[in-house]
């Protein structure tokens, strides 16, 4: 056999590599290599290297990324250089894509700890598309792209942040109180990049531009914003907008004696067509769960624990969450005991279930409310400091994940294939990961 | 030095900036550009990919980014102004060529340009949303040289010329104009319609205008046809070649429109050679050319459908109301067979069995049909004569192909009621007869109008065939208990029951002592079996097989009827006989007995009587003497009674008269159903009710409805309105 034509020389800072065009190939078209291939993926190699004038060291990495499709820095190589380095050649993507696996609950390891400067007690963190998050503080979210760089903080006339969620990897939308009489706060959209506020969510009742408080958030697949809003007249209920032009396009007002416009949580189901409503204690002195069709402005399902004679210990839904292949809603009491309720029986009962772990006695002195959230099948449910996974169609407790640094946990959230949990006492969230797949 | 000067002494203030060369933006810019003309003299070979990519990154690194962005449009339009004015200046021919070469550098020059500046392209340019520079590059090409003035009108006038010439039949460069066209699909969708197609589209149909208008002068309807199908296919062909898919549609819609949509009417009213000519010479593939471009056009179809209809409804009213035509109920029929085939034939091949025009079809022969009061009967008929002898050394399965047909017509009547009568009257005949072909094909016609109309309209069609079947068992039994009769004359009889057959009078007749013996037998041996009934025979419509003895020893079975029998057995015992006697021996109605003995003694071969005097029809005073010469060279023969096969002017009415007294009943019966459910109704309203409930039967006769609800109303069902005497209401 003769000598491969495709290979390729560099001399890169003054350190010579060799590789071949199909490795070089891999780093698709836009990128440096790939501006080095003609039309037809063929390379014509030139008589002597090519000079580049970068750091020998992270070409090296990058290099191997290219070859083997693994990312394996050294430790005397830090993120930030290699981050650097791949945008330079435009590999950041491929970076990404190696850093971590797909996700699996039982398979996650700690990435990194990432500590903020905000005051006070964190509100809620969200997880970005493409694995980066926001955190909201107060009155501030702070975003963070998925190299862990933080970007321009956002706020809405700096009024108290309620929930916030991403459209898509360049779009926040941000829900916060109203300010008395100056039409401040309510909703607004932001890019994830450059923090800049693109455009204000309106509410009107009866033609009239009204102020509002917006509360919890949720996004449907055909471009729609649902917001629980109270507004100064009583008019509390769920607001729907469209995420493309930014109108209005319906509201669903709340009946006496039920709650909508102070919800906990919004989540929309996809496969009923239908908006999970949930406004849970001590926000009211009573839970409320409702499903609401907007097709024909119905509420086609609710449960509520009024009149419900208070257990002996006195288990209270905190959390709630739809499992629509189960055709159930998941709950959960401040002790992480999970309870079902079936959708499909109008007016059931919680269904606890037997496995509670009588934590009463020692109880942390500052308590944060367990949450709960769902994943591919793999349900996820904070408590305390640690966030515990449970699997399978009886939800068998199958990993615990737990850092003893920075008090509870007082939010958490999955997406971009990880999982990001926000401590309340130190103002600190983790990120976990799943690694890579092993090798063989 | 002063010491003034001094006095102003300043501590110059600590810079933390790090001094970069102020001009560092400037000098990497001038690399690129210079660059950038080098990529447009096509002398890129000595630039350093390496270093451009790197002065690109670096400028934005530095904030740059806006500089180099704005720098590199401003270069690449200097660039493209000045190819703008070398692709004006070729002359002729090649300005087409020059302007492809130029757009070729261009695409090539920009690849290159993109590579360098892909750093700007995904940092600088993403997060300040502006375009991105291949978008750019092009969007500068189109506005400086396509949108060039001196560039723009020529080059589309250049296009157009090339199509013009090909259309007429000039060969052109079509590689190039694959190149341009794929220019302006390059450059946007909007490019392309606004600067090219748009004005295409006008030639085109400019184009088209003209010839049509030549054609349309010069030629019959089949070439103006061809012609038509010849450019559709040439300018799909030209679009495949060189245009973008999207304008298929467009440029196809402005040649049917043109060419077709335009000329419709008279094309297909053109003389001699229009749609009507082409129907009356089956002309295949024409019809199947107009259909294929009419198809194309809104309302084709329609005008073809309905010069089609109307040329049917006439050609079909020609051919049932002519007298002469109808004068043989089986050509009768079988030409509307043929007439059926044919259109079903040119539909199924040209008109690829488009459902609209079978439709068109079913709805004409519906027309027509019923324009002729005694198409059921001619119907009944022509299936009588088919399953007499028409299906002997027939398949099967062309048998029921055959009924099928005939089934079709059936579909077409609006008074099945009068064909079932019909029908009712020919199987009796054929039933008794013995004469029926197949029993296959009667049972298989049986379930054929069972499924078209129902249970109860074969009902009694089928109690003829039990009937049938009971008598040959009702036989076997008979002989079975009298094994005496074995010896003398076999009598079969066929037990009918009254009401499933066609009622007929009985009529009475004296029959031969022999005969009269054996059916008293049997009734006394049928009521034994049977009580309750009672038995009347219909002599009339028997037959039976007599041997004969003739003068010279000939011996011969001979085939008669019952009366026949009855009149030839009186010759046993008297050699003469004249008319009256016979009769007074028979008591066989006079019109009967004439035409059986028209039968037996006037007809040519068959005359085993002799009649004096000689002629042909039969008189009161004549008489009758065996015929010994009878001569005959088969065995057996079969003298059959003269008889009308179609019906005679008062049976027809007859007839008529029955179908309308059986109707009554179906009417009134249908009246109180619907009112049964509606309680009150207006005259209106329950005239066209009754009309569509009765539709599968028979079309009722509006001033018919109005009697029988006349006639209700005096039976207490149905009462007038107090205050609105157009309003009906049912009495319960």
């Amino acid at each position: 056999m003769g000598i491969s034509k495709d290979r390729i020389k560099f001399n890169v800072g003054g350190r010579l590599f060799e590789t071949t065009s199909t490795t070089l190939a891999n780093a698709g078209r836009d990128s440096f290599f790939g501006a080095l291939f003609d039309d037809e993926w063929n390379l014509s190699p030139p008589e002597k290297d090519i000079f580049v004038d970068r750091n020998p060291d992270c070409f090296a990495v990058l290099l191997d990324l290219l070859r083997t499709g693994d990312l394996n820095v050294p430790t005397n190589i830090p993120e930030r250089l290699l981050h650097r380095e791949a945008s330079f050649y435009g590999l950041l993507d491929h970076v990404r894509t190696a850093k971590w696996g797909p996700f699996d609950g039982n398979r996650l390891r700690l990435g990194d700890s990432v500590k903020g400067i905000a005051p006070g007690d964190g509100t809620a963190i969200r997880a970005g598309p493409d694995g980066g998050c926001c955190v909201a503080h107060g009155s501030v979210v702070h975003v963070l792209d998925w190299m862990l760089e933080e970007h321009c903080p956002i706020n809405l006339d700096y009024q108290r942040v309620n929930d916030v969620g991403w459209i898509d990897s360049d779009n926040i939308v941000l829900s916060a109180c109203e300010r008395l009489g100056r039409g401040d706060g309510g909703m607004g959209l932001f890019s994830s990049s450059s923090g800049d506020l693109r455009y204000k969510f309106q509410v009107s009742h009866e033609n009239q531009v009204k102020s509002y408080t917006a509360g919890a958030l949720s996004f449907c697949p055909d471009y729609k914003i649902f917001a629980s809003c109270k507004g100064r007249s009583n008019e509390y209920g769920i607001g729907v907008w469209d995420q493309i032009t930014g109108k209005q396009t319906d509201f669903f007002y709340e009946s006496p004696g039920w709650s909508l416009g102070d919800a906990d949580k919004l989540q929309w189901l996809n496969g009923k067509n239908c908006l999970l409503v949930a406004t849970l204690f001590p926000r009211k002195d009573n839970c409320y769960i409702s499903l609401l069709d907007f097709r024909d402005k119905n509420m086609v399902w609710s449960w509520s624990d009024i009149g419900s004679p208070m257990a002996i210990d006195e288990k209270r839904v905190r959390d709630a969450i739809a499992m629509e292949d189960s055709n159930s809603i998941c709950v959960v009491n401040e002790f992480e005991d999970l309870g079902f309720i079936d959708l499909r029986m109008y007016g059931g009962s919680v269904r606890w279930s037997s496995r509670s772990r009588l934590m009463k006695s020692k109880m942390p002195d500052e308590p944060c409310y367990p949450k709960l959230a769902l994943h591919e099948g793999q349900l996820f449910s904070s408590m305390n400091d640690s966030i515990s996974v449970f699997c399978g169609p009886d939800w068998v407790l199958t990993s615990r994940l737990r850092r003893s640094y920075g008090g509870s946990i007082c939010d958490f959230s999955i997406g971009g294939d990880r999982l990001f949990a926000l401590h309340s006492e130190e103002n600190v969230f983790d990120v976990w990961e799943t690694p890579p797949p092993p090798i063989i | 030095m002063s010491n003034q000067k001094k006095r102003n002494f300043q501590i110059e203030a600590f810079k933390h900036r790090v001094v970069v060369d102020p001009k560092y933006a400037d000098k990497t810019w001038q690399i690129l550009e210079r660059a950038i003309h080098q990529i447009y003299n096509q002398d890129a070979s000595g630039l350093s990919f390496e270093e451009l990519y790197r002065n690109a990154y670096n400028m934005v690194l530095h904030k740059f980014g806006e500089k180099l962005y704005t720098g590199f449009i401003t270069t690449m339009t200097a660039h493209l102004r000045e190819k703008a004015k070398l692709i004006e200046a070729a002359q002729g021919g090649s300005f087409l060529e020059e302007l492809n070469k130029k757009w070729t550098e261009h695409n090539k020059a920009l690849e290159m340009i993109r590579d360098i500046l892909m750093y700007m392209d995904r940092t600088y340019i993403e997060s300040t949303k502006k375009t991105h520079v291949h978008p750019m590059g092009l969007n500068l090409w189109r506005d400086n040289v396509v949108h060039f003035t001196k560039i723009h009108t020529r080059l589309l006038n250049t296009l157009l010329d090339l199509v013009q010439k090909e259309r007429t039949g000039e060969v052109i460069d079509r590689g190039l104009m694959r190149n341009v066209t794929k220019m302006f699909m390059d450059l946007g969708e909007s490019v392309y319609q606004d600067d090219f197609e748009k004005p295409f589209l006008e030639a085109s149909s400019e184009f088209y205008k003209v010839e049509s208008q030549e054609f349309i002068e010069s030629c019959d309807c089949g070439d103006y046809l061809k012609k038509a199908e010849k450019r559709l296919t040439e300018e799909i062909d030209r679009v495949a070649n060189y245009l973008d898919a999207k304008s298929e549609e467009k440029i196809t819609s402005v040649v049917e429109r043109e060419m077709i949509a335009n000329h419709m009417q008279r094309l297909v009213h053109m003389e001699n050679s229009g749609l009507v000519n082409m129907l009356l010479n089956d002309k295949y593939e024409d019809l199947g050319r107009m259909y294929n471009l009419f198809r194309r056009v809104t309302n084709g179809l329609v005008t073809v459908r309905d010069v089609m209809t109307s040329h049917l409804r006439e050609m079909g009213k020609q051919l049932v109301t002519d007298p002469e035509k109808s004068k043989d109920p089986v050509e009768f029929v079988q030409r509307l067979l043929d007439e059926r085939d044919k259109y079903d034939k040119i539909i199924s091949t040209a008109f690829g069995n488009d459902k609209t025009f079978q439709n068109a079809l079913n709805s004409s022969f519906e027309y027509f049909i019923n324009l002729n009061a005694r198409s059921p009967e001619f119907i009944s008929l022509f299936i009588d004569d088919k399953l007499r002898k028409g299906l002997k050394g027939i398949g099967e399965e062309d048998v029921e192909v055959i009924l099928d047909k005939v089934m079709m017509l059936f579909r077409y009547l609006q008074e099945k009621d009068v064909f079932e009568k019909y029908y009712k009257q020919h199987l009796a005949k054929r039933l008794l007869s013995g004469k029926t072909v197949s029993d296959d094909a009667e049972r298989s016609l049986i379930v054929k109008l069972k499924t078209e109309c129902g249970y109860q309209f074969t009902s009694k069609l089928e109690g003829m065939f039990t009937d049938m079947k009971t008598s040959e068992d009702t036989m076997r039994g008979f002989y079975g208990s009298h094994p005496e009769l074995s010896e003398g004359p076999t009598l079969i009889v066929q037990v009918l029951t009254t009401g499933s057959w066609p009622t007929q009078p009985a009529v009475p007749c004296n029959l031969p002592a022999e005969v009269s013996v054996l059916c008293e037998k049997f009734r006394s041996y049928y009521l034994g079996t049977h009580t309750g009934r009672r038995l009347s025979w219909q002599t009339n419509m028997g037959t039976a097989d007599i041997k004969a003895v003739f003068g010279k020893g000939q011996k011969h079975e001979l085939n008669v009827s019952t009366f026949q029998m009855c009149v030839l057995m009186l010759f046993n015992n008297s050699d003469r006989l004249s008319y009256k006697e016979i009769e007074q021996a028979t008591e066989i109605p006079s019109s009967d007995l004439k035409r059986c003995l028209q039968s037996l003694a006037c007809v040519k071969g068959k005359n085993v009587l002799k009649k004096e005097p000689m002629s042909k029809d039969i008189g009161e005073e004549d008489s009758f003497v065996v015929n010994d010469k009878f001569t005959c060279k088969f065995y057996k023969v079969k003298i059959g009674t003269v008889v009308a096969q179609k019906e005679t002017e008062p049976e027809k009415q007859e007839t008529r008269q029955r179908v309308e007294e059986d109707r009554k009943p179906q009417i009134e019966a249908a009246i109180v159903r619907i009112m049964k459910s509606r309680k009150v109704l207006d005259h209106n309203n329950i005239i066209a009710e009754v009309t569509k409930q009765l539709q599968p039967r028979f079309l009722a006769n509006p001033t018919e409805i109005k009697k029988r609800i006349e006639s209700l109303i005096e039976r207490d069902f149905l009462e007038r309105d107090n205050t609105d005497r157009k309003l009906y209401r049912y009495l319960a």
